[in-house]
């Protein structure tokens, strides 16, 4: 077995390469489905050579060419690993949940292409992860951005058109500035692996270290969805199919992270207070916005999309709270709070697919996007409702779900760690600690939002009264049960988990986590909650009689209630709006027509809302027209007048001279 | 075995008296407003009847409107049998602030679930509401929380709210009590925050969640709200001057059992005279009270590094 191991990387790599030249095999189902069987088996393999690193991290893993005087081009560390597991699940699953919901998609999108399209971008995601330098990282990184760019525009509509240029502009800027900072590193041995970088990053000028950092951030935090570089991503998740947009969600942005922690923590010698501060200032930013904007926006995977930047807000923050600890000499706040952020990553992994895999059932049964259409899908899907309303409030970050104790981590150990001694840290902690508890509840609220109005009460769109709409085939809902079900065992299992990703620091035993003074037994406490529940249906079957029921309709005033008179997204998110409206500075407006000349009570009304993003409009906008407004500047000396030309032509050629020599 | 004991001791105490506070609070406003009022025993006989009753359950709703009874029920119940109510150690031990605000939340989040799934506007109305309240309380319950757990050297529940502890011999913690009162106001639905007596669409907020609601549903709404109240209130006397008890003896019972109920009586009373003294806020304006809570519980926070 032993004998195996080594290929198995190697394995999982070449079957993705194989699921997308399957995909190219033609149109017919079956090619379909030999694709995503090998997407799903390479995402197997991959678990696997994951597994077989967490059992022998000392070793890991390298794929190498034998006698070859190249040292290897990819390997697999312990922190490679638990992304390339993140990678390989999400990969099975999406593949498993892509061969019933794309046969539903069969006329909309161009399958072949589409199918090979997510292998090239499954490949790109691997690569990234198992590259031991900067060069197979930019060319896994250029694979995952282009494949991607493809994938939003798959529907082919001008919408989604719109949203995949933003998308290519902003990560292009990314990647470029990672090239940069890789270059800068590597002071002109663009082949050195990462190892050589380390050394080359210890004798860098001093101006050399954090211009690169800054570069850095900037290219992984655009990808990741860093406030103020997040503007595409609430418009580029959305358009993609549902299965790719759970793959960008959840695991493409941890790429990013992966990227961002690799060069932070392996490349770069220790950044200080204040290179700590500005990530923690960025992810803060992030995660109030995020959830702001989660909590207000009408549109379902828009609202997942917000969601996430709000969650990749808080591992940032926590990653620039360790950081801070680090550099402040804070051993144990630094160690927990890192694998907390790893272990948040994970959950979020794991909530987010499968929150976008429910998306696409749900946006297939109300044929749109839009929360103002939807309603009434538990009673015609009970088993998929309570999935999602597990998933919905683990995304919450309530107890006893796993990703709850990634924040309960983060947060005991801020609590932990105010000391009466140093002012500067306490302000820096208690800022951190009011923040993440303002966005943990506003987070709350996005999430009821988004599964109360899309599943509850009766469906908002007359036209479409549910009766026909598409149930999930058995593919969807094993996917997303996988997903529920690792959310639920998340939490008791979270002590586990940490073990696992090396956050000993926190896991005394198997079952116990703990920081500081503070411990919980995870299992136990989902066993109490669910006790309770127990205990109160066995009282109340003891204590009433349960046939005596009648049903009616419902309260309504003497007047027929119908669907139009519900309460809509709009309306449910409106006291939000209206208390964070000095940040938010959303648009609303009523437009009052006169019917009648005589009476002015008699009058048509429109209303309209604009829930603009300000960072677009006080920031990209005005910066686009700046651009423009130059390049028209620029465009005066086209004159069409060919002597002047060639009086440009000397004098740049003059110029060069001038520098050059 | 004794833990046992003294859990179903605390749980019974609990569920016995919780009713009664209900009725107490609505008889001191009575009183005070000058009017004769029911008599305080009246709710047990309320809910008794309620819980007989024949359901009437609206055609329009799912499974979720079913579950949210026990849900809500669970939770409460999960409230007592967690929190230092009657003994110091009652509970786990492990349970801490942040397992607390979450379970707060959790049965906030399942009364949203229920006021939506009927589909009425009121429902909607109250949900949306309720939801607004919840999401802005629960960070300055986790600051407040904190500010307790930093004095009491550990964020474990019992250490904070069953040691003894109280506002007179840790004066710095005064401005976070007074964010705590803020926080059991909201989350109980009273004045300011919410009209408990109204069936008025303007400005109801827990009720036009319960209206979809009747039969024993009903009485484990309304029970479970009682027992939110009566666990907030016990939580706030334990920070004046009760003590839970240490040990299972008889004497230190039957004087943690005395000090639960004056807690009680004193608690509704101050809740009465408060609810006869002041007008229900607008909604709208409850940014306000919620910006007062929060800066309140973070200044509360910062002094208690100062002092």
């Amino acid at each position: 077995m032993s004998f195996f191991i080594p290929y198995l990387l190697f394995a999982s790599l070449s079957l993705t390469v194989i699921s997308g030249i399957a995909a190219l095999g033609g149109r017919a189902m079956i090619f379909h489905k030999l694709s995503q069987i090998f997407l799903a088996l390479s995402g197997l393999l991959g678990m696997a050579a994951s597994v077989a690193v967490f059992l022998s991290p000392e070793i890991g893993m390298r794929v190498s060419i034998a006698s070859a005087k190249f040292s290897p081009v990819f390997g697999l560390d312990l922190f490679g690993a638990v992304f390339f597991f993140l990678v390989s699940l999400v990969s099975v699953l999406c593949a498993v949940y892509a061969v019933p919901y794309l046969r539903s998609y069969r006329t909309t999108y161009h399958l072949p292409s589409l199918n090979a399209l997510v292998a090239a971008f499954v490949l790109g995601m691997q690569i990234v992860i198992v590259s031991t330098g900067p060069f197979p990282f930019m060319i896994g990184w250029e694979i995952m951005s282009l494949a991607s760019f493809f994938l939003v525009v798959s529907d082919r509509s001008a919408e989604s058109v719109r949203a995949a240029l933003l998308y290519l502009v902003m990560t292009h800027l990314g990647a470029a500035a990672i090239l940069a900072a890789f270059l800068l590193l590597a002071q002109g041995s663009f082949f050195a692996d990462f190892s050589l970088l380390t050394n080359l990053a210890g004798t860098a000028p001093a101006w050399v270290l954090p211009v690169s950092f800054g570069l850095f951030l900037f290219g992984f935090g655009s990808k990741s969805g860093l406030v103020p570089f997040h503007v595409w991503l609430p418009e580029a998740h959305p358009a993609a199919p549902s299965h790719v947009s759970a793959l960008m969600s959840g695991v493409m942005l941890k790429i990013a992270i992966y990227g961002f922690l690799r060069v932070t923590l392996f490349l770069l010698p220790p950044i200080g207070t204040t290179a700590s501060l500005v990530i923690l200032g960025f992810g803060l930013l992030t995660a109030l916005y995020g959830v702001l904007y989660a909590a207000l926006d009408r549109d379902f995977k828009r609202t997942l999309a917000f969601s996430s930047i709000e969650n990749i807000g808080l591992i940032f923050t926590m990653i620039g709270i360790s950081f801070f600890a680090a550099s402040r000499g804070l051993e144990v706040l630094f160690e927990v709070v890192f694998s907390a952020a790893v272990f948040f990553t994970i959950a979020h992994a794991l909530f987010k697919s499968g929150l976008f895999l429910i998306s696409g059932v749900v946006v297939r049964a109300f044929h749109s996007r839009s929360l103002e259409k939807m309603g009434g899908l538990s009673k015609r899907l009970p088993v998929f409702s309570a999935f999602f309303c597990i998933l919905a409030l683990a995304a919450a970050s309530l107890p006893p779900f796993g990703p709850f104790f990634g924040e309960w981590m983060f947060f005991q150990s801020l609590l932990g760690h105010f000391s009466l001694h140093d002012p500067f840290v306490n302000a820096i902690l208690l800022l951190t600690f009011a923040i993440s508890a303002l966005v943990g509840g506003l987070a709350i609220f996005a999430m009821v939002k988004l599964f109360a109005l899309s599943m509850l009460a009766e469906s908002r769109s007359p036209e479409n009264a549910l009766e026909h709409c598409e149930r999930p085939a058995w593919g969807e809902m094993f996917s997303i049960g996988v997903f529920t079900l690792s959310v639920l065992l998340l939490g008791p299992f979270a002590p586990a988990v940490m073990a696992l990703i090396r956050g000993e620091a926190a896991v005394p035993s198997l079952w116990l986590l703990s920081v500081g003074s503070a411990a919980i037994q995870p299992s136990v406490l989902l066993l109490f909650l669910f006790a309770c529940v127990l205990a109160v249906w066995i009282l109340r079957r003891l204590m009433s009689r349960v046939e005596h029921e009648r049903a009616y309709h419902r309260w309504d005033c003497g007047a027929p209630v119908n669907a139009s008179m519900e309460y809509t997204a709009t309306a449910f998110s409106a006291p939000i709006r209206f208390f964070f409206r000095l940040i938010l500075r959303t648009k609303k407006s009523v437009d009052v027509l006169p019917v009648l000349a005589t009476n002015p009570w008699i009058a048509s009304k429109s209303f309209n809302m604009n829930l603009r993003s300000i960072w677009m409009d006080f920031g990209y906008l005005p910066l686009g027209r700046f651009f423009i407004g130059l390049s028209l500047q620029v465009k005066k000396i086209q004159s069409g007048n060919i002597r002047f030309y060639l009086f440009l032509i000397f004098a740049a050629l003059i110029l060069t001279l001038r520098i050059a020599l | 075995m004794t833990t046992i004991v003294a859990l179903i001791l605390q749980l019974v105490l609990v569920l016995l008296l919780s009713p009664l506070t209900i009725g107490l609070v609505r008889w001191f406003k009575a009183r005070l407003q000058g009017r004769l009022g029911a008599p305080p025993w009246i709710v047990y006989t309320a809910l008794l009847t309620t819980l007989k009753k024949q359901h009437v359950i609206s055609e329009n709703v799912s499974w979720v409107f079913r579950f949210v009874p026990f849900a809500v029920l669970g939770m409460a119940a999960f409230l007592v049998l967690s929190l230092p109510l009657l003994f110091s150690n009652g509970g786990l031990p492990q349970i801490d602030l942040f397992i607390l605000a979450g379970v707060l939340s959790l049965g906030s989040v399942f009364l949203v679930f229920g006021g939506l799934d009927a589909g009425t506007a009121f429902g909607g109305m109250g949900a949306s509401r309720e939801m607004t309240i919840a999401a802005l309380v629960e960070p300055v319950a986790l600051i407040t929380f904190s500010a307790f757990a930093v004095v009491a050297g550990s964020s474990s529940i019992q250490d904070v709210f069953g040691n003894g502890m109280s506002v007179f011999s840790h004066p710095a913690l005064v401005l976070s009590f007074a964010a705590l009162v803020l926080v059991a106001l909201a989350e109980n639905a009273r004045y300011p925050v919410d009209n408990p007596a109204t069936h008025l669409e303007l400005t109801m907020v827990h009720e036009a969640m319960l209206l979809e609601y009747s039969g024993p549903y009903l009485a484990m709404l309304e029970y479970a709200s009682s027992i939110k109240l009566t666990v907030f209130l016990v939580l706030l006397g334990n920070l004046i001057w009760v003590k839970p008890s240490a040990a299972l003896a008889p004497e230190a019972i039957g004087l943690a059992a005395a000090g639960i109920l004056s807690t009680l009586i004193v608690g509704s009373f101050a809740l009465a005279l408060l609810e006869s003294s002041i007008a229900k806020m607008r909604f709208f304006r409850l940014q306000e009270y919620m910006s007062v809570a929060f800066f309140l519980s973070l200044s509360g926070f910062i002094l208690v590094f100062l002092l």
